[in-house]
């Protein structure tokens, strides 16, 4: 019985594993096989591994340029989006506010507001938000905030009340208090509410084609749907692209995963 | 600030002294509490009287002042870029607005949606068919598989937190590369399904095949989302106290009775928020099917539809917003009666 339950979880185990690795697997593997390679047996490893797919990728998707802008608008978006969410949550969750519930409910119902790009174009480009970097970065605080708000309520609703009573009572002014005793207590959650804000802008591809006109604003994302769209059958080249987009992505990700796997689980 | 029910006091008198033993939001408590999320409000309703004085009368006027610049510019970002852009939808549904300027722009009242309602556009209908086989399809294998895998998953050894790593792995990645992998794996002419089918004398388009894009389609979004929905199952099964199994054990129950009255009532939270968060988000997002297929071969869902209208050949925006309105009507009149029934059914089962 108990060989039977070690061989079940294993099988299972194993399954889980092949489920998950095999597109990323198969990815790096092609990655590395030349284009005669890929053409002779394209599901052999490749003898020996060939890296010239990761140079000509970097060069023909014009890469670099794009990782930048992906960088700035995500670290910008994100930042001012977990910032604004950290800035309603605690007087929510404090109850510092009269209407607390009520701002709450509006926030989970912006979960289900679908990303209007049709009025949002317009407004961009009244705004003078259209085709510059600072307008791209304003228009992605916004898809993050209900999230931002309704996971940050909760946790800052953890932090004993006790503290704001008596530093307040000591004089602290509301922002010193917000920077040196919520912002360190809330940490973990703050990077969680970054990321997963982070996350929208990131997977954002029509975005760039409704409010930037210039391909070399591009975030990475869209660059590599481009690249994707003018070389279908390039696959080591596309194989190659690909991870050199996610590394940096997988890096953040194993650094952080402890922390955003928790907080998920504490979602419940 | 309202001073109802509370003892006169003047600023600087002790007047929020914790009690031992008062109701108060620690952490301790704040754990072990029964939180309804995300349709209830997180925090502590009932307090005490003398608790109930608003701690923002400890705060300086320049402190709340900041306090509420802070709520101010939030709020500015959701309403200019949230609930503005909705509202401006509906106007603009009203126009044949195309975009292009200099273009004249005028009211047409309810023709965009005539059009699409007396089915002159023959994509809305398919679209309804498509997206309704989406968003179940989508829900229920992600909730049935993140159930099992939560399930498998939810042991603290060392195997365990790894599979749940790489699970999560996928949501990470982001649409653009989860899609171009997957493109890659099911290429009609050069891939691993290829060889696999081919085996058994199958041959597909794959993404470019009828009936089949859905399915993969389908299968992709999952397989992306799968670490998030585990992981909140995760959470929900942790809630369960040791305790409690240890109970039904002495007692004699089989597993099945295990899981019937201990496991599932005690995850109906969980199951509140997966469906939720799977339901309105397989409805609103469609980046991934833009990437896998644009919304050819049966994959046209509400999402799809409304962009390919508003920015595709015709350059409709004026109809392309009554698409998108008619989605945010759908994802409400589905998402309030759903959120209302699981919570009905988190209340019945007694959580």
């Amino acid at each position: 019985m108990s060989n039977l339950l070690r061989a079940r979880r294993l099988v299972t185990g194993l399954l889980i594993a092949l489920i998950f690795l095999v597109p990323i697997v198969y990815v790096i593997m092609i990655s590395l096989e030349s284009p005669a390679q890929f053409g002779a047996h394209p599901m052999q490893p490749p003898f020996p591994p060939s890296v010239s797919n990761f140079p000509s990728a970097w060069q023909q998707g014009d890469l670099g340029p794009e990782i930048v802008n992906t960088a700035i608008y995500a670290v910008g978006a994100a930042g001012i989006s977990t910032a604004l969410s950290l800035l309603i949550a605690f007087p929510i969750a404090r109850r510092l506010v009269r209407w607390s519930s009520s701002l709450y409910q509006w926030f989970v119902v912006g979960l289900a507001l679908p990303v209007s790009y049709i009025p949002l174009f317009i407004e961009a480009r009244y705004l003078g938000l259209y085709n510059n970097r600072l307008g791209y970065i304003l228009l992605h605080v916004e898809p993050g905030l209900p999230l931002g708000v309704i996971l940050l309520t909760a946790f800052v609703s953890s932090i004993p009340q006790e503290l704001d009573e008596a530093a307040w009572l000591d004089g602290s002014s509301y922002p010193r208090y917000m920077w040196s005793f919520v912002v360190p207590l809330a940490w973990p959650s703050i990077v969680i509410t970054f990321l997963y804000s982070l996350l929208f802008v990131w997977n954002d591809i029509i975005g760039p084609v409704v409010f930037l006109a210039n391909p070399s604003l591009f975030p990475v994302a869209r660059g590599v749907y481009s690249f994707y769209s003018s070389n279908e059958s390039a696959y080591t080249l596309l194989a190659a692209a690909v991870i050199i987009v996610s590394a940096p992505v997988a890096v953040l990700f194993v650094v952080s995963q402890r922390q955003l796997l928790k907080a998920t689980m504490g979602l419940r | 600030m309202s001073d109802r029910g509370v003892p006169a006091t003047t600023l600087g008198a002790p007047l929020v002294v914790a009690k031992p033993g008062s109701r108060r939001t620690t952490p301790a408590a704040w754990s072990s509490r029964r939180r309804h999320w995300p349709t209830g409000f997180p925090v502590q309703k009932r307090r005490s009287a003398a608790q109930k004085a608003p701690a923002a009368r400890l705060l300086s006027r320049s402190s709340r002042t900041w306090m509420w610049a802070g709520v101010a510019a939030g709020l500015a970002f959701y309403v200019v870029f949230g609930i503005v852009p909705t509202v401006a939808n509906l106007v603009v549904s009203f126009t044949n607005y195309s975009g292009f300027p200099g273009a004249p722009t005028s009211f047409v009242g309810l023709s965009n949606y005539e059009l699409l309602f007396t089915s002159q556009e023959p994509g809305f209908v398919s679209s309804i068919e498509a997206t309704v086989v989406f968003v179940v399809g989508v829900t229920v294998c992600q909730n049935v598989i993140g159930i099992a895998l939560a399930h498998r998953l939810q042991k603290d050894s060392k195997t365990a937190s790894v599979l749940r790593v790489l699970a999560f792995f996928p949501i990470v990645l982001g649409v653009t590369v989860v899609g171009i992998v997957w493109l890659l794996l099911f290429d009609p002419v050069s891939s691993p399904a290829e060889v696999v089918f081919g085996a058994f004398g199958v041959h597909s388009a794959f993404f470019g095949a009828n009936n089949v894009a859905m399915v993969l389609v389908i299968i992709v979004q999952v397989w992306q989302n799968l670490g998030f929905t585990m992981a909140v199952y995760i959470g929900g099964l942790k809630t369960v106290p040791r305790s409690v199994y240890e109970a039904a054990d002495l007692d004699g129950a089989s597993a099945w009775q295990r899981l019937r009255s201990i496991t599932w009532p005690m995850m109906a939270p969980s199951v509140s928020v997966n469906v939720l968060f799977a339901v309105v988000g397989s409805l609103t997002t469609y980046n991934l099917i833009y990437i896998l297929t644009d919304g050819a071969f049966g994959t046209n869902t509400l999402g799809m539809f409304a962009f390919n209208t508003a920015f595709g050949s015709s350059a409709d925006l004026g109809l392309g917003a009554a698409v998108t309105m008619a989605l945010f009507v759908v994802a409400v009149v589905v998402a309030i009666p759903l959120a209302a029934l699981l919570r009905a059914r988190e209340r019945r089962l007694g959580v």
